[in-house]
């Protein structure tokens, strides 16, 4: 530049200014024009502007502020600004499908969302302002929102005894325990039972060396090409509780010559009386006999068998207790018997009662079972195995600790290692960052990671020692449910406060009681003051309810009283004594505080409040549509032939005045009735009696039907 | 020397815009409804098909697999169903041919009150004693939500967000 030019303004200078000026100028207004463009604020106005075009505006608006709205519950550590967006959570008028989200209402639950926030539901960023910050993770912020299909997760964190509105939690916290996880993992809120797996202390005694081989191949399950999983060869839908290991030709034969030869405990052989096998051996009838016997003690309550109808195979019975379809190809005969007379021998932890055999029964029963469940291609696939050497024993010993065997399976003189598997009472809380995900190709957070663990736990680690299951979905996502619920101790003392603990369920039986029960397990099935199954009827106000002389009978020759249940309680042909010890203990103990049943007498029945009572059931209040009297009647309730037989009349009193304040979850209608009408219904029930004799109903005939075919 | 001044100008603008970020949406994983209902159901009609479900709709299904099921259904939990043995039939659950024309205050009152109070079969007993409000409500959405024919709802008058 020219010295004479300098410090002149030049036109060049002016308009470089001009520009420069201009330029800074927009720069400085883009600051507010972003912040005016922010994501939340585009929200906020999008909501006044629906909100004026809804005819319910002032109450929508009410609340409205321009400014970030936030749930701040100091306590909980907990800061959520998802109402600044979510403007409509709170207003019953948005539920329509029309409402464009975010503004829907949120769904009515039992929770009010001022005052639990969102986040500690519905996982997310609490504090972020950007929808992508919010909902999914950063590098910096990692934790996602929870997809809503896994969100009784949330649920489960804080309540631990499980809820009727969280059907899917309820069903992965079966499945935990059901599975034995518990076995390997430490988990919040499973405990480990006395038994997981079958104690294997005497395996030697129960099968050869060549069924534990095929059982370790593939225990009971086997997988087609198309992914339908079977179990011995037929289509179940139920898990078995033995998983797959991945176990080399040398482990497999190395641990079947460990196991068959545990014989810790020998059996103790019995004979059956000569004079019975000579009268039955060559009846033609023995093996048609066994079934029926089979049948009639109701084993199917607990067991299945294949059963092939119509060309379609399918399980039928219960699962409680092993599929029995092949079980003569399984167990030694000699075994057997000792089994079937005392269970308690054998597994001391069995949840198998002991019947009361007679000789006969014994021997018609087992030549059943050991000449029709049978398949003699079972053990085709099985190589030749000798008997076991030294070395492969030894191998089998250390691979059975080395592999968790011995986290499920006790064996006398063995003990598992502890802490087998990794913790997994905070799972549910890790953080992408926390997991493992090795080579896998998977989106890397929880959710995926447990889902890809479970269906294949060495695509996520190749040294993985956790064995295969087998899921279909909907027990997949259940699982991966209760797993995500589990988010360790709570962080803070308020939240700390929020956890719901389980009920601790506790039954005592004492006495000559106790010795009974613990015969005839009752617990499997029945549940006492909260303890025990839940495929019986609760038993804990039995005492209230039932007749004593009812009771000694049922006990003796159980019937079913509900028309549509298939499953039905075993006959034990439990003796006098036993029957009256059980009937003593339930009439005198298991009682409920408000029902005493010497408090209504029977003999204020008059003819005509029986009349009276027939005709309201039969007209007014036209009860035959669930319960069945004669011939005639609905299946939903228990049949009522034997009401005034089997009922005590507090008990009628009483449930007609409020079945849910005695059954909480009974499915029947609680009425309106008058002091005079339930007196009316109650004399008419009572004067309803029958012998106890097989009735026919659905159930009876259905039972018929699949019992022809089983074994077949 | 003016193009120069405009590139300057639009380079500093590019700095500007690089610097301030034009936003940058983030993907959105894929939206698969089941993911986002609460739990589901098969469609009764083709069992392949399955209907998401809302929070209320779910606690609707679970209400009514506990206390209608068995009259309502032509398959039950146990097995074989009540529904034969009830003259007249009742309604299936899902059967929009008759439901979607009955409101949902209409709904709510059969259940409350029973079959008799509304002039209908006294064998459908009343619920309201048993059920909660909120749980009759929860079951009248399960039916909406499995209907067959669907069910649509009435529109809102005097809305631009009604339902069509």
């Amino acid at each position: 530049m020219p010295a004479e030019e300098m410090g002149k303004v030049t036109d060049r200078m002016r308009f470089v200014f001009a520009v420069s000026s201009l330029i800074f100028l927009a720069v400085l207004a883009i600051s507010p024009f972003k912040d005016y463009r922010r994501e939340w604020k585009q929200y906020k106005r999008s909501y006044l502007r629906f909100a004026q075009g809804r005819p319910d505006t002032k109450r929508l608006t009410a609340d409205y502020s321009p400014d970030i709205d936030q749930i701040w519950l100091p306590g909980m550590n907990l800061v959520d600004r998802c109402t600044t967006c979510h403007q409509g959570i709170t207003q019953a008028s948005l539920a329509d499908k029309s409402v464009p989200e975010p503004f829907r209402v949120h769904p009515p639950i039992p929770h009010n969302v001022r005052e639990w926030g969102c986040t500690i539901c519905h996982r997310g960023q609490g504090p972020a302002t950007e929808v992508a910050e919010a909902h999914e993770s950063t590098l910096a912020w990692e934790q996602p929102v929870l997809p809503t299909h896994f969100i009784q997760a949330s649920c489960g964190t804080c309540h631990q005894s499980d809820l009727p509105q969280t059907p899917q939690l309820a069903r992965g916290r079966q499945l935990l325990a059901e599975l034995n996880c518990q076995g390997c993992h430490k988990m919040q809120g499973i405990d480990r039972p006395a038994m997981l797996g079958p104690d294997l202390s005497s395996i030697g005694t129960k099968v050869s060396r060549e069924w534990i081989y095929k059982w370790l191949k593939e225990p009971r399950t086997i997988v087609d090409k198309d992914g339908n999983v079977t179990v011995n060869g037929y289509e179940t839908q139920e898990e078995p509780r033995m998983p797959k290991f991945r176990l080399t030709e040398t482990e497999i034969r190395a641990l079947t010559a460990f196991l068959s030869v545990q014989k810790a405990r020998p059996f103790a052989p019995y004979k059956i009386s000569p004079a019975v096998v000579a009268t039955w051996s060559k009846n033609p009838e023995l093996i048609s006999q066994g079934e029926l016997r089979f049948r009639q003690m109701f084993c199917s309550t607990c067991h299945s068998l294949a059963v092939t109808r119509g060309g379609e195979t399918k399980l039928i019975g219960g699962d409680i207790a092993p599929e029995l379809t092949k079980v003569g190809s399984k167990v030694n005969p000699g075994w057997l018997i000792a089994w079937l007379r005392d269970p308690q021998a054998y597994l001391p932890h069995t949840r198998m009662p002991r019947y009361g055999w007679s000789d006969e029964d014994l021997y018609k029963v087992t030549q059943y079972v050991t000449t029709k469940l049978v398949d003699s291609d079972l053990l085709s696939g099985v190589p030749k195995l000798d008997a076991p050497a030294d070395a492969e024993i030894q191998l089998g010993h250390r691979l059975f600790a080395e592999k968790g065997c011995a986290s499920c399976h006790v064996i006398e003189g063995l003990n598992p290692q502890k802490d087998f598997g990794p913790d997994l009472s905070a799972l549910g809380g890790k953080n992408a960052s926390e997991l493992e995900f090795g080579t896998a190709k998977i989106p890397h957070n929880l959710v995926s990671y447990i889902q890809a663990k479970l269906e294949d736990p060495v695509s996520v680690n190749p040294a993985a020692r956790m064995p295969q299951y087998t899921w279909n979905q909907a027990d997949l996502d259940a699982v991966t449910t209760a797993l995500l619920s589990m988010k360790g101790a709570p962080a803070t003392s308020a939240l700390q406060n929020l956890v719901v603990p389980r009920k601790e369920a506790s039954f005592r039986a004492t006495g000559s009681f106790a010795e009974v029960y613990e015969r005839y397990k009752c617990y499997t099935c029945h549940k006492f003051n909260g303890y025990g199954g839940d495929l019986a009827p609760d038993l804990t106000y039995e005492g209230s309810r039932a007749q004593r002389q009812w009771l000694v009978e049922f006990l003796k020759s159980p019937q079913t009283l509900r028309p549509t249940l298939i499953l039905r309680m075993p006959q034990f042909n439990m003796s006098d004594k036993d029957a009256a010890t059980l009937a003593d203990y339930l009439s005198m103990v298991m009682q409920h505080p408000a029902v005493n049943p010497a408090g209504v007498d029977a003999k204020q029945f008059t003819p005509a409040m029986a009349t009276l009572g027939k005709q309201l059931y039969e007209v007014k209040y036209q009860c035959q549509s669930c319960h069945t009297i004669g011939g005639s009647g609905g299946y939903v309730g228990p049949n009522l032939n034997n009401a005034g037989g089997w009922l005590t009349p507090a008990w009628i009193e009483a449930w007609l005045k409020n079945p849910q304040a005695l059954v909480p979850d009974s499915m029947e209608p609680r009425r309106n009735f008058t002091d005079e009408e339930i007196k009316a219904l109650t004399a008419y029930l009572m004067t309803l009696r029958a012998g106890i004799q097989p009735q026919k109903t659905a159930s009876n005939t259905r039972a018929l039907a699949w019992g022809h075919g089983a074994g077949k | 020397m003016r193009t120069h001044n405009f590139a300057i100008a639009a380079l500093v603008a590019a700095a500007i815009c690089g610097v301030t970020g034009c936003r940058k949406h983030a993907e959105t994983a894929k939206s698969d409804p089941l993911l986002a209902a609460y739990d589901s159901e098969p469609d009764w009609n083709d069992s392949a098909k399955m209907i998401p479900l809302s929070y209320q709709q779910a606690q609707g299904k679970r209400v009514f697999y506990q206390y209608c099921v068995w009259c309502h259904a032509d398959a039950t939990p146990a097995g074989p169903s009540n529904r034969s043995n009830l003259t007249p039939v009742p309604p299936l659950l899902n059967d929009g041919a008759t439901l979607n024309a009955e409101s949902d205050e209409y709904l709510q009152n059969i259940i409350t009150l029973g079959g008799s109070a509304m002039g209908k079969s006294a064998m459908m007993p009343p619920y309201g004693r048993a059920l909660s409000a909120e749980e009759i409500r929860s079951v009248i959405a399960f039916t909406r939500a499995i209907a067959q024919p669907p069910y649509q709802p009435p529109g809102r008058p005097g809305s631009q967000y009604s339902a069509k």
